[in-house]
């Protein structure tokens, strides 16, 4: 009842209305300009609660998308469960209307999509960072951000670049297993492993 | 035997209070130049830091209270403290391999998160589960959410003082957490579920074993409510205590147990059946005022509907397979692969590289023992996922503690977060 209502709002305004075989739900590709009165007009069609919102980075996906990055908005039916996803897609560095006034649920979810996504959502109350720590540079679920495999430098002074310390643990360079090997950039700061030739000078030398 | 102590105990002298001293620290003197230069009365608003690491918060949850005297003015959750990247990690592993990471994020009710996850797989491959692995599925995640209403029943009573609650209730939940390790090989992360079915069949005994447990549950539930419901006490902390009304539940997307404590009886077991649930008879109990006690009673009563749905799913059990026989799917056996080259050649297939679910999104709500838990898949027609997302239901409801844990004491606002029933790994993912 209130999808049906719904996707009649969605043909007046002209949006994409996309069924998938997969899945018994549909899916509308709303305007940027426009989806918050459509969000509006759900929300007075019977589509009370907002179960989700999330975001998608396009950026490698394998078939063509018109923007790099797109917001989902699952909204729900209490009484009957009828659901619909909205999706609008937004380029990068442009801003998306917040829907705080609609639903407070959605809150913490812009929060979270701005945490991971650096999508910023205008008229948000208080856009913060919720889920990653204060000192971490980037939206990490962006597809352009390194998966892990950070270089790293501790505070002993050891510095441990991922690739060369894997590369030496599989035995392909055994002096660059990160700790006293070369695999520091600058290898003047390196402590020489001992040898042979500077055992002696150290006075490090055992029985030959 | 009265033996006459040599030296008489002196009685230990107690400190005098030194009030003036206190109020000396923290009252700035213009504050108190307006009460009358008394400096006794302490009118200041103290901000007090709970957690993260503290018995009540159930986790790693921070909680900064703006507090006037005892009586709690604001209440600001700060989370994160788990997040684990678990999205971006599942988006760079195969779908097989991202079974071992479901259950790891709500560590309670970890074979709901991996029914969630197998089902929008199951839509985008076009799976077909066989009856009987469908039904040892929801015989899992009902036992697990017995458990994990368990977990909750105890130690919730225990942020309340009650001690002895959480004896009781763990003694069960090792029952049921034995049934689990017999079939999953875990105590709480089986990773048991597949792809069009399930990962192997019942253990022997398991059966039997399961109904010894389910026949003496019902007379334990009855336990657990002489143990609260009558208790002045408990009464007393938690009637009225933190409610949450339907509009405010609908506002904030609570979904659930907390949400049907309100009174709305959504419950997608019933709305949207998915996975079989359709042929199960079961009540969805449902509260009348929202507060604290509602949000206690209402999972009391749903252990007793998920013992009453274990014990059909244990009649339904007929012998028959247990996976998709589609060998692009699921692994061949151990048996064919010595003597099947094609099995050979599918266990390399799907071992090395996985199956290929068909470009497209899925989505498909099923209910955790939290509330809506759904996982979006966004598939680019490779062997991982291109986006994965789980609308994790601990999230959605810790927002509400920001608006019904204000306004009381601060001891109800431990109630209030007890109640709620926050699992903090499935909060920060």
């Amino acid at each position: 009842m209130s999808l049906t209502r719904a996707l009649e709002l969605a043909t007046e305004r002209g949006y994409e209305i996309v069924s998938s075989a997969h899945t018994p739900f549909k899916t509308v590709n709303a305007a940027r300009e426009t989806f918050k009165a459509f969000l509006f007009e759900c929300k007075a069609a019977g589509f009370k609660m907002l179960a989700d919102l999330t975001g998608v980075d396009y950026l490698e996906f394998t078939t063509f998308m018109p923007e790099r990055f797109a917001v989902i908005y699952n909204l729900l039916e209490p009484v009957t469960g009828e659901r619909l996803l909205v999706r609008v897609f937004v380029p990068d560095g442009e801003k998306v209307p917040s829907v705080t006034d609609l639903w407070g649920t959605a809150d913490w979810h812009e929060r979270e999509t701005y945490d991971l996504f650096g999508l910023e959502f205008e008229g948000h109350p208080d856009l913060r960072k919720i889920l990653t720590p204060e000192d971490l540079d980037g939206h990490p679920l962006r597809k352009d951000f390194p998966l892990g495999e950070t270089p790293t430098l501790f505070r002993d002074g050891r510095f441990i670049d991922p690739a060369t310390f894997r590369a030496g643990l599989m035995g392909k360079d055994p002096g660059m297993t990160g700790y006293r090997g070369g695999a520091r950039i600058d290898s003047s700061l390196v402590p020489k492993l001992p040898t042979e030739a500077n055992n002696e000078s150290r006075g490090l030398g055992g029985p030959k | 035997m009265t033996q006459p102590s040599s030296k008489p105990k002196k009685p230990k002298a107690t400190p005098p209070v030194k009030l003036e001293t206190r109020a000396e620290v923290v009252i700035p003197q213009e504050r108190s130049s307006l009460i009358g230069g008394s400096g006794l009365l302490h009118t200041e608003t103290m901000s007090l830091n709970v957690g993260p690491q503290h018995p009540s918060t159930h986790g790693v949850l921070r909680v900064v209270v703006d507090m006037e005297g005892e009586n709690v003015k604001k209440v600001v959750p700060h989370i994160g403290y788990l997040h684990t990247g678990f999205e971006k990690t599942m988006e760079n592993r195969t779908y097989a391999q991202n079974f071992t990471f479901a259950p790891r994020m709500d560590y309670l009710h970890g074979l709901g998160y991996e029914l969630a996850y197998a089902l929008p797989v199951e839509q985008l491959t076009e799976a077909v589960v066989p009856e009987r692995a469908m039904h040892i599925r929801i015989l899992m995640v009902e036992l697990n959410r017995i458990s994990s209403h368990l977990v909750f029943l105890g130690t919730g009573m225990l942020d309340l003082g009650a001690l002895t609650p959480f004896f009781y209730t763990f003694r069960e939940r090792e029952a049921i957490l034995d049934l689990l390790e017999m079939v999953g090989g875990q105590r709480l992360h089986q990773s048991y579920f597949r792809v069009g079915g399930v990962d192997r069949d019942l253990p022997d005994g398991f059966e039997a074993a399961c109904k010894t447990f389910l026949d003496g549950f019902d007379a334990k539930v009855d336990e657990y409510q002489n143990l609260f419901q009558g208790n002045p006490i408990f009464l007393e902390r938690t009637k009225n205590i933190g409610v949450l009304t339907q509009e405010m539940a609908l506002d904030l997307g609570t979904t659930g147990p907390n949400l049907r404590a309100s009174g709305i009886k959504l419950d997608h077991r019933k709305t949207t059946p998915y996975a079989g649930y359709d042929q199960y008879d079961f009540d969805v109990p449902v509260g009348a005022n929202g507060d604290c006690f509602d949000r206690f009673v209402v999972r009391v009563q749903e252990m007793r509907e998920s013992a009453k749905i274990c014990r059909q799913a244990l009649t339904k059990l007929k012998p028959g397979p247990i996976q998709d026989p589609n060998r692009k799917i699921s692994l061949p056996p151990r048996s064919e692969l010595e003597t099947s080259m094609e099995a050979v050649i599918h266990h390399f297939k799907l071992v090395t590289e996985g199956y290929h679910p068909a470009k497209g999104e899925a989505y498909v709500p099923t209910e955790s023992a939290r509330g809506e838990l759904g996982c979006y898949i966004v598939s680019d027609g490779g062997s991982m996922p291109y986006r994965i997302h789980f609308r994790s239901p601990s999230f959605v409801n810790l927002q509400v503690l920001s608006r019904i844990g204000i306004g009381g004491l601060f001891a109800d606002l431990i109630t209030v977060i007890a109640s709620l029933d926050p699992v903090m790994g499935d909060v920060d993912r």
